[in-house]
């Protein structure tokens, strides 16, 4: 052993990482900006109050009773409630406008119906709804003269409008694994095979025969989708006949809305590659590209409940978009037609262009 | 990019029979560093034209605008007449890169057959055999290239450079890594082709190979030192062979140099 030649490769080493800024962003930054990240997204959840419809006209309590648990429902600080009409409620909660409508049927029967999209979410809000309920119960049955219910407390019935509890938590979850596996793996290969082709003297090569940068680009996106695509087919079917998650909307659907996403990772993985030197470089683009998406595209924590300053961010992710598609046809049904399926496969594919024009450019940096 | 579509659009410029090449004042910076550096160059048609001169003269990078890969900060450049981008998307140029530009996990035929449909080849298979007759590595042609040894890559990348038969030839050092008997080959290759008519513009720093060009640029800092036969060359520095003569003529200043070239 030589202390001098253990030396002398660890200077090495030192000495790499000093032209190699990145890297050094890398291991040192990076871990911050993701600790502020998990600060930012799950230490603010935990406060998100519940928005709650009253379903005034279902309110079948003793006549004297109804209205003193409404206002005391409404005065709640738990729950940021409202009292309107049963069908209007209904209406908001399908929109997303409200978390849960409630009533009360005769005898004494709470009703809590939930969005129920998101486990995490309807838990949060189910427990805070009996809270603010046993409150109201309480102090509108206080003091002397007060109209008595009869009964020790209500009992409680949860509905939900999606899911249930027959659905697992993998239920839930299926739709975003299945567009993250999609995305990021066909991202990863796609950078690396066009990061070789630079590196290794073809792309040259290519530009000095009548090969086109749009063509090369083109047939780059066909020959990279159709591989995502039947990997897009495997994950789904395996997903659905094997690990049996329970499906609402179209297979074909889904299948689409996978499609246009997969052309959009491999366009930016092109884009990407065009920014790095080397693999390693290519390798380091995965987190930069990866993390912002698992904490603000509703991969974990609902979009609608993240910080309003993070929320923009989530508006320029295509992971976003291709989340709230699918968790919208898998999870509540929504068909090919629906807007806001239309809406988020419109901007996947204007993700998918403008990540493919960005490729097309990138090469003309480096070629005439 | 603008000028190489209006030349193709508004038809051919009539193409000029006698150079090949044309380049008048050619530069190209690359950040601090002139590469080219007003470069002037005249290649006839049917010739074989080395450009010799020591690593960094500038000799890739002026192929590399031949091939219309980079385009030149000033000066004005023409290929076969056209616009170099217009000739190579017309398939006239075949460009053999310095190091082999080939896909390591394809086979032999597989990176021709590409190569092939890229230039539009017509009966590809006859061609590729050709290509790979001439190169000599026609029981070779179902190896996978990364493989096969570095010579054997450089032969399949001249192959690939033949395939579409063009009219001109840009060969950035194609001999490096080849061993003498098959450079021999090569050259034998070369003549015949420029017998046919193939324009063949030759890069290279080994001397000996030089002396079987037509005509010969010695190139240094980004512009032609001097130009003409190898005979003409070692009389004009009073040297008995090219290695001193290039040394010589490397030696004096390019404005003094420069002016002796006809």
């Amino acid at each position: 052993m030589s202390l001098r030649r253990i030396a002398a490769v660890a200077e090495r080493i030192a000495l790499g990482f000093r032209r190699d800024r990145r890297s050094l962003a890398l291991l040192f930054v990076a871990p911050l900006v993701v600790l502020s990240l998990v600060g930012a997204v799950w230490g603010s959840t935990a406060q998100q109050i519940p928005n709650v419809e009253i379903a005034n006209d279902k309110f079948t309590l003793p006549a004297a009773l109804s209205p003193r648990v409404i206002d005391a429902l409404v005065r709640s600080t738990a729950i940021h409630a409202k009292s309107t009409a049963f069908e209007q409620a209904m209406t908001d909660l399908r929109d997303g406008t409200t978390d849960a409508v409630v009533w009360i049927e005769a005898p004494v029967v709470l009703h809590i119906q939930l969005e129920g999209s998101d486990p995490l979410r309807s838990g949060g809000v189910g427990s805070a709804i009996q809270k603010a309920f046993a409150e109201a119960i309480a102090s509108a049955t206080a003091g002397a003269g007060a109209p008595s219910l009869g009964l020790s407390g209500p009992s409680i019935v949860i509905d939900q409008l999606y899911g249930g509890p027959g659905y697992t938590l993998l239920d839930y979850l299926a739709p975003v694994l299945v567009a993250f596996f999609a995305f990021f793996f066909i991202f990863l290969l796609s950078a690396v095979s066009f990061l070789r082709e630079r590196t290794s003297g073809t792309l040259e090569r290519l530009m000095a025969t009548p090969l086109r940068r749009g063509e090369l680009v083109l047939g780059y996106l066909a020959g990279f989708s159709f591989f995502a695509l039947i990997q897009a087919i495997v994950i789904i079917a395996f997903t659905v006949f094997v690990l049996k998650v329970q499906y609402r909307g179209n297979l074909a659907t889904i299948f689409l809305v996978e499609a246009v996403m997969v052309v959009g990772a491999v366009s930016l993985g092109l884009l990407v590659s065009a920014a790095a030197r080397n693999e390693l470089q290519a390798v380091q683009f995965v987190p930069v590209v990866l993390l912002p998406q698992v904490f603000l595209s509703g991969l974990l924590i609902p979009v609608a409940q993240l910080p309003d300053y993070l929320r923009p961010f989530s508006t320029i992710l295509p992971l976003t978009y291709a989340n709230e598609a699918l968790k919208a046809v898998m999870i509540k049904g929504y068909a090919l037609g629906d807007p806001l399926v239309v809406r988020d496969i419109g901007v996947l594919v204007l993700f998918g262009v403008i990540m493919a024009s960005g490729a097309i450019a990138s090469i003309r940096r480096e070629v005439a | 990019m603008s000028d190489r579509r209006a030349t193709s659009a508004g038809g051919s410029i009539p193409r000029v029979q006698e150079a090949a090449i044309h380049a008048t004042g050619v530069r190209k910076q690359f950040g601090q560093l002139d590469a080219l550096d007003g470069l002037d160059l005249q290649v006839r048609s049917g010739e074989i034209y080395g450009l010799l001169g020591p690593n960094g003269s500038g000799k890739t990078t002026l192929i590399r605008c031949l091939a219309g890969l980079i385009r030149p900060d000033a000066g004005s450049m023409t290929v076969l007449g056209q616009a170099p981008r217009d000739a190579v998307a017309a398939g006239r140029v075949g460009y053999m890169t310095q190091a082999a530009a080939l896909y390591g996990d394809l086979s032999v035929d597989e990176n021709l057959e590409f190569f092939a449909r890229l230039e539009g080849v017509e009966d590809g298979d006859e061609k590729i055999e050709a290509a790979l007759r001439t190169v000599d590595l026609l029981s070779r042609r179902r190896s996978i290239v990364s493989t096969l040894s570095g010579g054997m890559r450089q032969r399949i990348s001249l192959a690939a450079a033949l395939l579409h038969q063009p009219d001109l030839l840009l060969l950035d050092e194609p001999t490096v890594g080849v061993d003498p008997v098959l450079r021999q080959e090569f050259w034998a290759h070369f003549r015949t082709l420029a017998g046919k008519g193939t324009t063949i513009l030759v890069s290279s720093h080994v001397m000996d190979e030089a002396s079987r060009c037509d005509r010969l640029g010695l190139i240094r800092a980004g512009r032609v030192l001097a130009e003409g036969t190898a005979t003409e060359l070692t009389s004009r520095a009073g040297t008995r062979d090219l290695e001193s003569a290039f040394l010589a003529l490397a030696g004096t200043t390019p404005a003094s140099a420069s002016g002796h070239v006809s």
